[in-house]
């Protein structure tokens, strides 16, 4: 099991280099990471592996993008409204589709889940809102990932747990991450599987091949 | 105000938190106030009340936190949730729980915080002059050079050399 933390922003859209992030997260009993816009790489004995993240443009443009990643990339697409989502569930190459805390209510109901488990694509739970934000904000995301738990625990798609930290200040060990992860209601199974599912080496790496 | 006797008094448990940025000591009422809003934000007032989290001394980069047996998992789980302190970012490792100071006080000692090395070195990370703040083993902090922009980049001693 490879205990992965995804979504990291390393410097320039943060202020830690990238072997500063893989070195802070083998202190902090992580794997491999999945960094934004870095080359894949190896650093202190932590695989980096690329990751792109699609969002804010029309369902259009993020197909199109999602096309023109490179294989081996993990492609995030950020949640938007219901149609924009199931629009991306059935575009080929998408792996997570992320964000879900800041789409509106209805944009990942039965259908997307569905389509979600149908299609092999995971869906993001960032704990920085947790961390980061208080009050209402912290509040509405964690009604959102609980509904998204429920969704998982019916539907069967995989789920991601990730802190999408731009600063080593903004990183959590594995154990504080499983913490959160039990406050939001996850077993820790589920925990498990959340933060391996990146990492796992059927996971986004290519075509699903169906051996009989 | 009478010391209770022993058996009278509550059960507590302390946890000892890194600090981080390295090298940075905030003032320990900042702390508790820090402490205090994870707690109060993410538990609730009448949560608050029960776990009791009270700051009791900040030595050597970590903090010692005082909370009522029982309560160390909610307490630790806020603790996840401090992101700022005194108006800047700061992060809390928990290092370890235990029923005395004392014990904890042998784990600091067993795992000290190497001393600052090299503070106001200059260095240049990708063409910024910069100022080298904490450096421990391959981690270095450095302030960029400026009076608007002092931005706190976290890296390694490889980057200083690429760049």
């Amino acid at each position: 099991m490879t205990i992965t933390d995804t979504g990291l922003r390393p410097y320039p859209n943060g202020d830690s280099s990238i072997r500063r992030m893989a070195l802070e997260a083998a202190g902090l009993g992580f794997d491999s990471l999945v960094a934004i816009g870095i080359p894949p790489a190896d650093y202190s004995g932590i695989t980096v592996r690329e990751g792109v993240l699609i969002g804010n443009i029309p369902a259009r443009e993020a197909s199109a993008a999602v096309k023109r990643s490179r294989e081996g990339t993990l492609v995030m697409v950020e949640a938007g409204d219901n149609g924009f989502n199931r629009a991306m569930l059935g575009v080929k190459g998408v792996h997570v589709l992320c964000g879900i805390q800041n789409a509106d209510r209805h944009a990942f109901d039965h259908v997307t889940a569905k389509m979600a488990a149908d299609n092999g694509v995971a869906v993001d739970i960032s704990l920085a809102p947790l961390i980061r934000k208080r009050g209402a904000s912290r509040q509405k995301a964690l009604q959102r990932y609980r509904d998204v738990l429920m969704l998982s625990r019916k539907f069967s798609f995989p789920l991601i747990l990730s802190t999408h930290a731009s600063s080593v200040l903004e990183m959590r060990s594995v154990r504080e991450m499983s913490a959160l992860a039990v406050m939001i209601g996850f077993d820790l199974p589920e925990v498990e599987s959340a933060l391996a599912c990146a990492g796992s080496a059927s996971f986004g790496t290519g075509p699903v091949r169906v051996i009989v | 105000m009478t010391v209770r006797p022993p058996t009278l008094r509550e059960n507590r448990r302390y946890v000892l938190a890194r600090i981080l940025p390295q090298g940075f000591s905030p003032d320990p009422k900042d702390l508790y106030y820090a402490i205090a809003d994870a707690v109060t934000s993410l538990w609730g007032d009448d949560a608050a009340s029960r776990i009791h989290p009270a700051v009791v001394a900040v030595e050597n980069g970590h903090v010692f936190i005082r909370c009522q047996r029982g309560f160390e998992r909610e307490l630790l789980i806020a603790l996840t949730t401090t992101a700022t302190c005194g108006g800047g970012p700061v992060a809390l490792r928990t290092v370890a729980i235990s029923g005395t100071m004392e014990s904890l006080r042998n784990r600091l000692k067993s795992s000290p915080v190497p001393p600052v090395f090299g503070p106001g070195t200059d260095a240049t990370f990708d063409q910024r002059q910069c100022t080298v703040e904490y450096c421990e083993s391959q981690k270095i902090d450095v302030v960029e050079k400026g009076f608007k922009n002092a931005a706190r980049f976290f890296l390694t001693t490889e980057d200083l050399e690429d760049h």
